[in-house]
């Protein structure tokens, strides 16, 4: 049954990811997957790679999911999931099954990014029907927050300390989302929680769309980002409002900006709230500064013209 | 220090000038540290996008003749195997900790002993051996750390120090001994340009008719010498004993106040503590075995090291009892004291 993706619709919707995970408050990757579970319409098996999700979701015998989950290791999640796709597959032309599922894949950046990125390359180019989704906080965050290759440039992390020799990341962030377009699959997409509404109708059309599909969602991390506990929802607006991650969809090859803002806010509205960046705003690291801007002005400007065409 | 911060030190301290690797609990202390002691150091730090990553390029700082060394726990160092075997096929010389936790799968975090026998058996591929140091303390971990290195490239090996996590996360006082350098054969095979020197080779690649076979051979030997010369043991109340403790690393050190507590109450018990896996001091409990008949091998597994200690003295006719909780458990000094104390009062 399909519900209409209005608020009072999805409050009447049980929440398939539920009580009883340990996320640290204010994380922001229990919420991303609330709002995935619900805007699917099918019932949904997934697959979870080591990360922070996966250790505080099935501690010892309790389990946050109410769907079928399988956890892998952390370089597996998009493996593991073909492995049961491909099996329902099977099942389904033995008529053995005959039940719609729909099936994802959820890992952090580390898992996706890095060392993840082989089995998530296959499983898009063997054409699974699945939905990877990435939920980037920019670090390993789950072992005490190391740089991981989402972690943008400047920003301090305990394998990239910020210091008088190394102002934190010296190597700008991998472009997860542009690589993912790249394997020419029908949907690839960067969304944020604070929009909820563009994430989880993304989520719909990903999982519409008959193929291997790829979602990047930023998910706002106070003990990695040393921000606020109760500051989520707040900076994954402001990083979309900045253009720090802007919100676009490839569909079929064609890019869509998903949302444009009227005005674009100084993305130092986004660092400043942020621990992470705060050695960026020394003095002596104006020029580290203004090449974070840089990068992140730069894939703005590309994607308007992307989009534009 | 914390034992995972002494181990990155000491290898700064032996000239480690390469470290590739890997976020991984309870080991992450150590690239985090070396991450800015590199820096300062001279040397290179990288973070790998994986372990599999992160110990072929120690595998190439390895064949450009720098000190390498590589850091994980069981997950990860199980990715590392290939590595480790191809770091052996090739004989590259380097360092591998392992900060082991509890397992299989993902296990959890705490600290294990359970990677026992991949490290001395070979967790990798083929008929390859490394020698595999067992530390009990901060202070030995500091030592066999710089001692790994010196041994690695005399014997052109991959060393492993199998530590755990308990060790890794644990503070001590330490002293900051000196590295004292030994002489070191020159490296005259790594790959440092060929200019004015006949090229050299390093691979793992044998295809010849009776190429691998000769190599196996030479590897072989070398293990041979190893058994002989780099046996490692310590052993404590083993003289008078009539019953001895076999324990490696921190089981070891938990046995000590169980032990001392039953020689205090008149029971006449020893430690023997393997410091070297592999080679394992086989012909020392052996020679043990000749006046001593009762064993007790204590471990942090369901079960691993005690099967090397009934081949060193069941032939003897002792007996070997075992007393070990697996990953995700913590063994208490209190139960090993009843254990040990069932196997004296069971004559």
């Amino acid at each position: 049954m399909s519900t209409e993706l209005k608020l009072k619709e999805l409050s009447k919707k049980e929440d398939l990811f539920t009580h009883g995970h340990r996320m640290c408050a204010g994380c922001g990757a229990p919420i991303i997957v609330k709002m995935v579970l619900l805007a699917a319409e099918h019932p949904v098996i997934a697959a979870n790679a080591t990360g922070c999700l996966e250790v505080s979701s099935c501690i010892s015998e309790y389990t946050a999911w109410k769907i079928p989950w399988i956890h892998t290791a952390f370089e597996n999640a998009a493996a593991t999931i073909s492995g049961v796709e491909t099996m329902y597959r099977a099942y389904k032309k033995k008529g053995k099954m005959d039940k719609d599922v729909k099936f994802i894949a959820f890992g952090g950046d580390g898992g996706t990014y890095d060392i993840g990125f082989q089995s998530l390359s296959g499983a898009m180019e063997r054409g699974h029907d699945m939905l990877y989704i990435c939920y980037d906080n920019g670090a390993y965050m789950n072992t005490g927050i190391q740089r991981s290759s989402a972690t943008p440039r400047g920003a301090d992390t305990t394998t990239c300390p910020a210091g008088s020799v190394i102002p934190g990341k010296p190597q700008r962030r991998k472009d997860l989302t542009r690589i993912m377009a790249a394997h020419n699959i029908p949907y690839a997409a960067q969304a944020a929680p604070s929009h909820w509404l563009d994430l989880m109708k993304k989520v719909r059309k990903a999982l519409s769309a008959g193929g291997p599909t790829f979602m990047n969602i930023i998910s706002p991390c106070n003990r990695g980002w040393r921000s606020k506990t109760d500051d989520a929802i707040a900076l994954s607006r402001l990083a979309v409002e900045t253009c720090y991650w802007p919100l676009y969809e490839v569909e079929n090859g064609e890019t869509r900006l998903t949302f444009k803002p009227k005005t674009k806010k100084p993305l130092i509205e986004f660092l400043k709230p942020q621990g992470r960046f705060k050695h960026l705003f020394a003095p002596e690291n104006e020029q580290r500064l203004k090449q974070l801007e840089a990068d992140i002005d730069a894939e703005w400007q590309r994607l308007l013209k992307e989009s534009a065409g | 220090m914390k034992g995972n911060e002494a181990a990155a030190e000491a290898a700064i301290h032996a000239g480690c000038r390469f470290y590739a690797g890997y976020p991984i609990t309870p080991q992450n202390e150590i690239p985090e540290y070396m991450s800015w002691r590199m820096h300062e150091a001279g040397g290179v730090f990288i973070q790998a996008e994986s372990e599999l990553a992160a110990v072929n390029m120690v595998y190439g700082a390895a064949a450009a003749g720098a000190r390498a060394m590589t850091s994980s726990s069981s997950p990860g160092i199980s990715l590392k195997q290939e590595g480790i075997s191809y770091l052996a096929g090739a004989e590259l010389p380097a360092v591998i900790v392992n900060i082991q936790r509890g397992g299989p799968g993902l296990g959890n975090i705490s600290g294990s002993q359970a990677d026992y026998f991949q490290a001395v058996k070979g967790g990798g591929h083929g008929d390859y051996r490394m020698l595999v140091y067992a530390p009990n303390s901060v202070q030995e971990l500091w030592g066999l750390t710089m001692l790994a290195f010196d041994k690695a490239d005399i014997y052109r090996t991959p060393v492993m120090i199998l530590a755990d996590g308990i060790l890794g996360q644990m503070m001590e006082p330490l002293y900051l001994t000196p590295y004292k350098r030994p002489k070191l054969p020159e490296k005259s095979w790594a790959l440092t340009g060929c200019k004015g020197r006949p090229a050299g080779v390093i691979k793992s690649l044998y295809m010849g008719e009776g190429e691998l076979e000769a190599r196996n051979a030479v590897l072989q030997e070398k293990y041979k010498v190893l058994r002989k010369k780099e046996v490692r043991f310590e052993s404590l109340d083993t003289e008078d004993a009539e019953v001895v403790v076999v324990a490696f690393g921190i089981a070891a050190r938990l046995t000590i106040s169980a032990q001392q507590r039953l020689r205090k109450e008149g029971f006449k018990v020893g430690l023997f503590r393997p410091v070297s896996l592999f080679p394992f001091p086989e012909k020392e409990l052996s020679a043990l075995a000749d006046r001593v008949k009762r064993f007790i091998t204590i471990e942090l597994n369901a079960g691993q090291m005690v099967e090397d200690v009934r081949l060193s003295v069941c032939a003897k006719g002792a007996e070997v009892a075992f007393y070990g909780r697996p990953g995700g458990a913590t063994v208490a000094p209190e139960e090993i004291y009843e254990k040990i104390r069932e196997v004296c009062s069971a004559s």
